[in-house]
Parts: C-alpha cells; sequence; structure tokens
C-alpha cells in the first residue's frame, strides 16, 4: 500500500491482465485516481497550433496572442503544452515551485521524458536565476525533466529578478529585453542544432521566445518548445 | 510579520521569518531546523526523512513531512526565545457565572490538582457531558499562577466553536485563536486555542496544555502532531487529554499506568444518552449511486422537515453528498439544506449557517460527528455499517443529539444494510456509559 504524492490517500496498485503478460515493468502509481483526474491533458482537445492552448469555439487557430506574436516575430517557433493550466495544474506548480517540494517532479517525470525525447532535439531547459535557486534549492524545469538527457545552454542574465514574473502585467512582460544569455562554450553546441526547449509554463510566451531567439541569434537552425502547462 | 521578541517568546520560527535585528540579541537562539547523522531528521515536526525523498539537487536534504508549514532544510534554522510568562496574575480571571452539577464540580476540581501537579490525564466524558465548563475552574487557576494555556484540537470546527466560549469566560485573559483558515495575526497572549498543527510552531510555551477530542483523525496515529504536541508543552507542564471515545492508543497507556483517568459517565442535564435506532434498508450503496434513496428515508426526511426539526445527515464518502442532495433534489422537497466536508472552500460559512438556523438540514461527512452542537437537532446517518464510520465515529454523531437541557432526547437513526460489529460496539459503549450513569 503507497500513499498519493499529492493528497496522502492510500493507493490500492491495481495489476491488470496485460500488465501480467506485457512483460514491462508495471508503470509506479505516484497519485491516486482523483487527482490525476483533476488535471486536464491537451492531447485530447483542438488547441492553437503555435502555442498549444486550449481552444474554445470563440476562438481562431493560431490563437490571437500567436496572431500577433507572429507579426514581430521574425524566427518561427511553436509549443506544445501537455496540460491545460488550470486550478489543480496552479496548486500543483504552487506546491512544487512555491513551497519547493522537490519530490512533485516525480508527478509528472515520465510523461515529460516521453514527451521529450520524441522530439530527437538537443534538450534545453529555462534556467533560474541563482536568488531563486539559493532560495528554492532546484530548478524546477530541470527536475521535470531528470531522467532526460539535456543541455544548460542558457544562464540569466541578471543574478536576481527585479520582481516576480507572475506580478506582472502582459504588457509589462513583454517589454522585458532578453534575460538569458549563451552560457559559454556551447556556441558549437547550439549552431545547427534542432532544439527543443523545455519550461513549467507557458503563460504569456515572453519567457520562451526570448529564449529561441537568442538561440536562432545562435545558429540553431530549428527552435521548438514543450511546456508542462500551457 | 515578526517585530518584538514577545513574538518569538516560546514559539519556533524560521531564521528567515525573523528581522535581523532580533536574531542578534542574545535572549534568541537558534538551532538546526533539519539535522543529517546517521539518519535525517526534522527537528520542528520529529519526523525521520528518507534520504531519497529529502534530497535537493544541491546536496540539502529538506523536509517534506511539514512542508505546508514553510519549507525546512538542511539550510534553515529554527529560531526561538525562552518562555518568560510575562503575564498579569489576576486572582479571578473568570466571570462565567454557571453552576456546575456536582458530578461536574468534582471533575473541575480533579482538573485544577492534575495542573497544580503537573500530572498526565485523560478526562473521559461522554458526549454533551459539559467539558469545556469543567474546565473553567482550572483554567481560573492556571491564569492566576500567570501560566501559559494553550488548548488544542484535531479539529478545525472544534477550536472555532471553543473560542467565543473562553472568551465570553475569561473576558480579561489575553488569547489569540489560531488555525491555517484564520487571518487573524499572532500575539503572545496567556492563553492560546490552535489547531494541533499550529503547535508546530510552538517550542516548550505551555505550562498547561489540553488536547480536546484527542482520538480523532488526523491528531490519533500521527507521529508528527505527537511529536509536536511534546515539543510545545514545557518540559515541567501538565497534560490534559480530553475525549468521549478514548483510542487504543490512550487506554494502552492507561493501563501501564504512564496516564491517570476519570469518568464523568452522565450528561449535565442527567439525561442518558441516546440510543441509536438501527434501520435496515435495501441496496442503499447502488441507490445512491443512482441519485436515489428508498422511500422510509425520504418520508423520514420529509416528516423532519415538515416538524421543522432540524437534523444533520452523515454519509461516509464525499462523493455521496452531491448524490444524496441530488436524490433529495429529485423529490421536488421544500427545504433550505447544503452539503459540506472537509475541503469544502466555504465549509466554514455553510457550518455557520447552520448554527444560525439558515438551514433546515446539513448533509455531512464525519467532520462534524464531533466538538460541535446544534441545539436540538436529530441525526441520520446513510450507510452506518460503511468502514469510514469507526464504533467511536458513532458514538459521537449520536452524541450531537439531546445535548440542550430544553430538548435532553431526539432521534439517532442508523440505515445499513446489516449490523455491522462497528454498529454494535457503538451500541455496547453508548449502553455501557448509561449503565453506570444509571448507577450514579
Amino acid at each position: 500500500m503507497k500513499n498519493c504524492l499529492l493528497c496522502q490517500a492510500s493507493i490500492r496498485e491495481q495489476i491488470g491482465l496485460d500488465d501480467l503478460f506485457s512483460l514491462r515493468a508495471a508503470k509506479p502509481t505516484i497519485i491516486c485516481q482523483a487527482c490525476a483526474s483533476a488535471f486536464s491533458r491537451l492531447s485530447a482537445t483542438p488547441v492553437c497550433q503555435l502555442c498549444g492552448r486550449k481552444l474554445t469555439a470563440a476562438m481562431t487557430d493560431p490563437c490571437y496572442d500567436c496572431q500577433r506574436w507572429e507579426k514581430q516575430a521574425a524566427f518561427s517557433f511553436s509549443n506544445r503544452g501537455l496540460y491545460d493550466y488550470n486550478a489543480a495544474m496552479k496548486t500543483y506548480m504552487s506546491r512544487y515551485k512555491f513551497l519547493g517540494d522537490y519530490r512533485l517532479r516525480w508527478v509528472f517525470m515520465t510523461e515529460m521524458k516521453v514527451a521529450v525525447t520524441r522530439t530527437k532535439r538537443l534538450v534545453v531547459p529555462i534556467p533560474v536565476t541563482e536568488a531563486t535557486m539559493a532560495i528554492r534549492g532546484f530548478n524546477q524545469v530541470v527536475g521535470l525533466i531528470d531522467n532526460c538527457r539535456f543541455v544548460n545552454a542558457l544562464t540569466p542574465v541578471a543574478a536576481t529578478k527585479e520582481s516576480n514574473q507572475s506580478a506582472k502585467s502582459r504588457a509589462d512582460r513583454l517589454l522585458l529585453d532578453q534575460p538569458f544569455k549563451l552560457v559559454s562554450g556551447m556556441e558549437a553546441t547550439v549552431k545547427d542544432a534542432k532544439i527543443v526547449i523545455v519550461d513549467d509554463v507557458y503563460t504569456t510566451g515572453t519567457t520562451i521566445r526570448h529564449a529561441a531567439r537568442l538561440l536562432y541569434q545562435a545558429g540553431a537552425t530549428s527552435v521548438t518548445g514543450i511546456t508542462l502547462a500551457r | 510579520m515578526i517585530n518584538s521578541i514577545s513574538d518569538l517568546y516560546g514559539r519556533q520560527l524560521s531564521e528567515l521569518d525573523v528581522p535581523q535585528k532580533l536574531l542578534a540579541s542574545s535572549a534568541v537562539h537558534q538551532r538546526k531546523a533539519v539535522v543529517v547523522g546517521r539518519s535525517i531528521t526534522c527537528s520542528r515536526c520529529g519526523s525521520t526523512l528518507e534520504r531519497r525523498q529529502a534530497a535537493l539537487p544541491n546536496g540539502h536534504y529538506y523536509c517534506y513531512v511539514c512542508i505546508q508549514m514553510k519549507r525546512m532544510d538542511t539550510r534553515s534554522q529554527l529560531v526561538f526565545a525562552d518562555e518568560p510568562n510575562q503575564f498579569s496574575k489576576p486572582e479571578h480571571a473568570l466571570s462565567w457565572k454557571g453552576q456546575l452539577t456536582p458530578m461536574q464540580a468534582e471533575c473541575a476540581k480533579q482538573i485544577v490538582r492534575i495542573f497544580k501537579n503537573h500530572q498526565r490525564h485523560l478526562l473521559w466524558a461522554v458526549t454533551g457531558a459539559g467539558k469545556t465548563e469543567m474546565l473553567f475552574e482550572g483554567l481560573n487557576w492556571a491564569i492566576s499562577q500567570g501560566y501559559r494555556i494553550g488548548i488544542a484540537s484535531p479539529r478545525i470546527d472544534v477550536v472555532i466553536e471553543l473560542f467565543p466560549r473562553i472568551q465570553a469566560a475569561f473576558k480579561t485573559t489575553s488569547m489569540v485563536l489560531l488555525h491555517g483558515k484564520s487571518d487573524q495575526p499572532y500575539r503572545y497572549s496567556q492563553l492560546t486555542i490552535c489547531t494541533t498543527h499550529q503547535l508546530l510552531r510552538f517550542y516548550h510555551a505551555f505550562d498547561v496544555l489540553i488536547i480536546d477530542e484527542v482520538d480523532v483523525f488526523p491528531f490519533s496515529g500521527n507521529p508528527m502532531l505527537h511529536f509536536g504536541v511534546q515539543n510545545a508543552i514545557k518540559p515541567t507542564g501538565a497534560m490534559l487529554y480530553l475525549t468521549a471515545t478514548p483510542d487504543e492508543q490512550l487506554l494502552m497507556q492507561i493501563k501501564r499506568g504512564k496516564l491517570s483517568v476519570s469518568y464523568l459517565p452522565i450528561r449535565y442535564h442527567s439525561h442518558l444518552l441516546p440510543e441509536p435506532t438501527i434501520i435496515k434498508v435495501r441496496k442503499l450503496e447502488q441507490l445512491i449511486a443512482k441519485e436515489m434513496l428508498s422511500k422510509p428515508i425520504l418520508k423520514t426526511i420529509r416528516s423532519l422537515v415538515r416538524q421543522k426539526q432540524r437534523f444533520l445527515l452523515f454519509v461516509p464518502h464525499i462523493k455521496d453528498l452531491a448524490a444524496v442532495s441530488a436524490a433529495i433534489g429529485h423529490d421536488n422537497l421544500q427545504a433550505r439544506y447544503d452539503t459540506v466536508y472537509s475541503a469544502d472552500p466555504t465549509r466554514l460559512e455553510k457550518v455557520s449557517a447552520m448554527r444560525h438556523n439558515q438551514l433546515d438540514f446539513l448533509i455531512t461527512t464525519t467532520i462534524l460527528e464531533r466538538g460541535v452542537t446544534f441545539p436540538g437537532i436529530d441525526v441520520l446517518v446513510l450507510k452506518a455499517d460503511n468502514e469510514i464510520f469507526s464504533a467511536a465515529a458513532l458514538v459521537q454523531i449520536a452524541g450531537r443529539v439531546g445535548r440542550n437541557s430544553s430538548r435532553p432526547f431526539g432521534k439517532v437513526l442508523f440505515y445499513c444494510e446489516r449490523k455491522s460489529a462497528t454498529i454494535r460496539t457503538c451500541q455496547r459503549q453508548i449502553n455501557q456509559m448509561n449503565q453506570r450513569a444509571k448507577k450514579l
């Protein structure tokens, strides 16, 4: 008997007939059915082809925000989100990132690995600042792809963020200057590479597009994104 | 925010929450929050941590057990200051003018003795015995000694109901109510009323610590909360446990002579405990799943509503709430009712609505099984044979009825498929207490 990592309820591990005959190792259960069902996968719904957000009937594809990006950007970029950024996902993020419960990376690690390796691209996580690293003790993005091969090609320009991202309005964020720079010695790795950038949440897209722009400038041939939540 | 050293008296907080100027004071001590030795342990909650789960990529370890109260890791320091008991010592702080029954008065005297002798004691009193009032004399004495006092319960509803009653009885004593959903800021006070989780923020603070409803989840069988209690009380402090349904662990301690015990088998109004009526119904589980209830149950609900008899309707699982509510809705019943469960965001509002007569009945999980009084209610339990309802839970649920001297009786209806062992145990316990009471 194990307990759900999110709600502590005890989980009965169910082994079906196909598990017995498949010869594959049974997938370990980390969270209970009730908690799992509170998250909403984006694979089952229509999403924006450029940012991966869930589309409602009133929205166009690509969505309004992406059309604006397309007008100003000089490079092509598309993102895939694994899950809708709903209430359950927001609670998860606040516990994982802000409370700092590093164990919670296990909840989505397997799915992130599948999604990331399937791209067959060079994996580059979004970095966190030294200040965040000092308080939190981990990079939440690296935690999610801990079991994958990845390259720390990016690093923040400033040691501290001047204010918390989520406290800013969309307009404020769009005005931000390039927050990243290439880690020295990474030039050859990035040049002519096909890259997938990994981040935890795609909110306005500013962060991940800044990273994409930098990587294109460094000579990458194609850059896409994968985020846990959109 | 911590401003003065008095905010640290008898407390243990993260050094990140304490301003520099206080950290420099000689009265402020620090100790490591998470200690790595042969095993990894958290000094705040006492948990032994699994290396693999506690490890951070920067080589440090964090406590994942008490993380809800802000993360502690191997870099964190717990900051604390010794409890100086800076309280006035009024001779008569008690402004309550009520009368205790002779039985209650005897228990109250015993409580004073326990506090004086710094003992560990269990007061085993039936539901509706008037436990709170019996505490007053002891509290009055402890206040006159300048003692710091804590009253804690695992249940948030219990502490919320307790606070105004204690406040009304001790109008001039400084007191504070602490629980996870409260926005009342911390204040150094002689009397602290809080959930048992909040005790993790205290360190050798209390001369007298009272744990109400000690046998209940999440306290019972939770080593972290037990550790919190031991840490919050002064090493010389007196400890009083209160419950109507002690669990095995407490009974074992009594047997081994580690805990003294006193009984109060009769309610303050001297009427016996209402005994449950067992009503067998078939296929209740399946019916509820289809948002239906059997005829006799709906009939009873209808007649209660018609008589304006308010009641609680207990169900075992959260998922039953919506189904039962829908079943009653399909029956076109004209009544004000609602559902409530532990994680319900509007839980406190709904309980308060029931308390203020704004609801005819409330469909609830076991969160309202104890510690709350809605005067003159009846109770109905659906699927009383479900494993969720322990014998203690059923005794407590039955104990919600007949608490008021103006209506010392009432209906306790257990609907079940079969009379389970726990139902029989519940009946036996109530019966035994009533037998004892008759002999008095």
